[in-house]
């Protein structure tokens, strides 16, 4: 063990000395939620060109509430009052009579688009108002070129609405200016489950946020993925290099090869310790700061160092012996991938997990070995109960399967370790696993 | 006592047959050469002492111990394809091999070693800073730093200049001058002349030289001839009682037949010209290898 330590010492301090490990502490998170800080950079930043929209009314009575509706918003929402600055487009909305030939209207307007003199058109069908069975004429059409991302169309469902509903209160013989009331929508609003205070009393329920409910666990469980993924290719990596500069068989003349395995495995999880405590001492700080501490996962971090760790030791092992086999650079090129395979699949279910994370489908993809450190991490984020015995069996399981990849790892390792000059092939790595 | 045993080991690499059958002791606190051509079974052999590769049969024990009990921090081993961690600091390096091998405060000696191979300035320096030299004795310091009973060097003096080849060769000898076992192979027979307490052949796997270098000549006997004439090469040809002649520019080697008087050789030499020198001496350890592993054995081989 003293051997181990001293190798685990040396990766350890060869790792973090590095500049790149400096930097991919900065940029590691960065890169892993560049589209969540892409949006919040980006999320002011609209096209503030005027449009101009053409408006073609068959129903009549609809285009001049929505001009209107535009410049009451022209004239409020699209300068920023504190600076001055001008935040979003103004619509100039042009009503258009309709043509007797509509097809053709269509294609004439369609082409003035094309050459931009305006933005869009809308044609309101003349039965909007009582639009069931009514086809065609039922319903408001937006055309533009890219009609179902445009923010415009998204705008125009709020005036013509109004303007519909208006026009039904009308015809029904009811005051429209009872509008507002008759259509408030209730909103069913997020609160979590009452418990007893610690004096025995009825708790005050909790709101929920989407912070809470998505952005925690997704956050923390991106965080286990991080960890993983700062440790585990670079075992795979420096493993490859010390094989294939024949510094391998130097510490084989002063080790044992499950030495050797060890001391990296320790070496590796040491990096992501060190990572995730920085990570998560800053994230506790800055959430302190913010006196955003209650949305803080406690459960979950509590079990986030162990199943870190044993993550790391599972895909490390793994990553160590395929490293092991590799005689030149490319060979682990093309290992790269089945070891980052199981790490990664968690990914692509991990919404429906976070999204009922109480369910069948989330319980059970949580008690898989390979996605427990993923997954289990994930639902204990959220704020949703998750039974005592569930982390346990998971922490069993991915425990189990740490022992397995750690003993058969060893196998494959001992022996790939002195083959030179051979491509790894499955069909010997897998003999060498079952024979030792 | 010998520091290494090895009995009856036989090594295979699927079919090739790396090393047959050898058996091989080397006494404590001796000088032991390993000898033979490239593939021979040379580093397989070292491997196997080093329970780096394990023997297919036979046994080995090392400084007393069977290879499953053998105390790897009582042996230092440097392989012909040295590994080195690039990005290590020199001291820094020589420091993790020497707490590897069990040393508690390695930094005096390895400023002691440093600077008797004349790199104390380069403690501080990354390793990939150093010539091809320097990293060849970095390489060897890191082998020998924690005082090991048994020393494995793989070809240490390839790639060395003269002066650096000396620096090694005084180490080493001094190793042995204070109880250290030195076990390397080489492929510079002057060397191995020079250095060796004991000689040991290998050629396609198997044992064909094993003793002092004295009585491996004495098993050849006083068949060389080291002759320097006026007329040089020209006048040796088809000289009687002469198997083969070797030319080295000024002197020629001349291998008498078996049973040829060298008198009667020097007579006919003096016939054709004036002779300046006529030496009789044994074999060179390079002539020897030549006749077991040069061409003309490779074809009696084949044939």
């Amino acid at each position: 063990m003293r051997k181990a330590l001293v190798l685990a010492g040396r990766e350890y301090l060869a790792s973090v000395r590095t500049k790149g490990f400096i930097i991919g502490l900065i940029i590691a998170p960065v890169m892993m939620s560049g589209s969540l800080i892409v949006f919040l950079l980006f999320k002011d930043r609209v096209d503030t060109a005027d449009k101009r929209i053409v408006i073609v009314d068959r129903a009549g009575g609809i285009a001049s509430w929505v001009i209107g509706a535009a410049e009451r918003r022209n004239a409020t929402e699209t300068i920023d009052t504190a600076t001055g600055q001008k935040v979003k487009p103004r619509y100039a909305i042009v009503e258009e009579p309709s043509a007797a030939d509509r097809r053709q209207q269509l294609l004439d307007l369609s082409a003035r688009v094309e050459r931009g003199d305006i933005h869009a058109f809308i044609v309101i069908g003349s039965a909007v108002l009582h639009p069931e069975n009514m086809g065609e004429e039922g319903r408001i059409a937006y055309h533009a070129r890219n009609a179902a991302v445009d923010d415009a169309r998204r705008w125009f469902f709020g005036p013509l609405n109004d303007r519909i509903k208006q026009s039904r209160l009308q015809e029904a013989g009811i005051d429209p200016s009872r509008m507002p009331d008759l259509f408030w929508n209730a909103a069913v609003e997020p609160f979590g489950l009452v418990t007893r205070d610690e004096s025995g009393a009825v708790g005050k329920e909790r709101r929920s946020s989407e912070a809470e409910a998505l952005l925690a666990p997704i956050v923390t469980m991106l965080l286990m993925l991080l960890m993983i993924m700062m440790s585990v290719p670079g075992l795979l990596n420096s493993m490859m290099e010390e094989k294939t500069q024949r510094i391998a068989e130097v510490l084989l003349s002063s080790m044992t090869p499950f030495e050797m395995m060890t001391g990296k495995l320790i070496g590796g999880v040491a990096v992501s310790l060190t990572s995730a405590t920085i990570y998560l001492v800053g994230a506790v700080l800055v959430l302190q700061s913010l006196a955003l501490s209650g949305h803080l996962p406690l459960q979950a971090l509590l079990w986030f160092p162990v199943y870190m760790l044993l993550a790391v030791v599972m895909y490390g092992a793994m990553a160590l012996a395929l490293g092991a086999t590799c005689s030149e650079p490319k060979d682990a090129q093309s290992l790269t991938f089945p070891v980052i395979l199981p790490i990664m699949l968690p990914m692509f279910f991990y919404v429906l997990v976070a999204r009922e994370p109480g369910g069948t489908f989330a319980t059970w993809m949580s008690l898989i070995p390979f996605f427990t450190p993923l997954l289990m991490t994930l639902r204990l984020a959220t704020p949703e109960t998750v039974p005592w015995w569930q982390p346990v069996v998971g922490l069993a399981g991915l425990a189990g399967f740490t022992y397995l990849f750690v003993f058969l790892g060893a196998r494959i390792f001992r022996i790939g370790i002195l083959v030179q000059g051979t491509p790894p092939k499955l069909s010997r790595i897998v003999e060498w696993m079952i024979r030792g | 006592m010998n520091a290494v045993e090895v009995v009856n080991v036989t090594k295979s690499y699927g079919t090739h047959v790396a090393v047959e059958d050898l058996t091989l002791h080397v006494p404590q606190g001796t000088v032991y050469g390993f000898i033979g051509p490239n593939g021979s079974g040379k580093t397989t052999t070292l491997r196997m002492i080093m329970n780096i590769l394990y023997p297919d049969r036979g046994q080995i024990s090392v400084l007393g111990a069977s290879l499953s009990r053998m105390v790897v921090d009582r042996v230092g081993y440097m392989p012909e394809e040295r590994g080195i961690y690039r990005r290590m600091r020199v001291g820094e390096l020589l420091e993790f091999f020497g707490r590897l091998k069990g040393l508690e405060r390695p930094t005096p000696v390895v400023k002691v070693w440093l600077k008797r191979f004349g790199l104390a300035e380069w403690y501080d320096k990354k390793v990939e800073t150093l010539s091809k030299g320097m990293s060849q004795k970095i390489q060897f310091i890191a082998t020998v730093v924690a005082r090991p009973e048994l020393v494995l060097l793989d070809e240490p003096f390839t790639g060395l200049d003269p002066v650096n080849a000396d620096v090694v060769r005084e180490a080493i000898l001094d190793l042995r001058s204070k109880g250290t076992t030195v076990i390397f192979s080489t492929h510079d027979m002057a060397m191995a002349e020079r250095m060796c307490d004991f000689i040991f052949m290998i050629f396609r796997g198997r044992k064909v030289l094993d003793g002092t270098l004295a009585s491996i000549q004495d098993a050849y006997g006083m068949d060389t001839v080291r002759v320097r004439t006026e007329r040089g090469l020209s006048v040796l040809e088809g000289l009687p009682g002469v198997e083969k002649v070797t030319d080295f520019g000024g002197l020629q080697e001349l291998r008498l037949l078996p049973g040829a008087d060298y008198h009667s050789v020097l007579e006919a030499m003096v016939a054709r010209t004036r002779v300046r020198s006529f030496d009789v001496v044994k074999p060179s350890l390079h002539e020897i290898f030549v006749r077991i592993a040069g061409p003309q054995a490779e074809e009696a081989g084949h044939a």
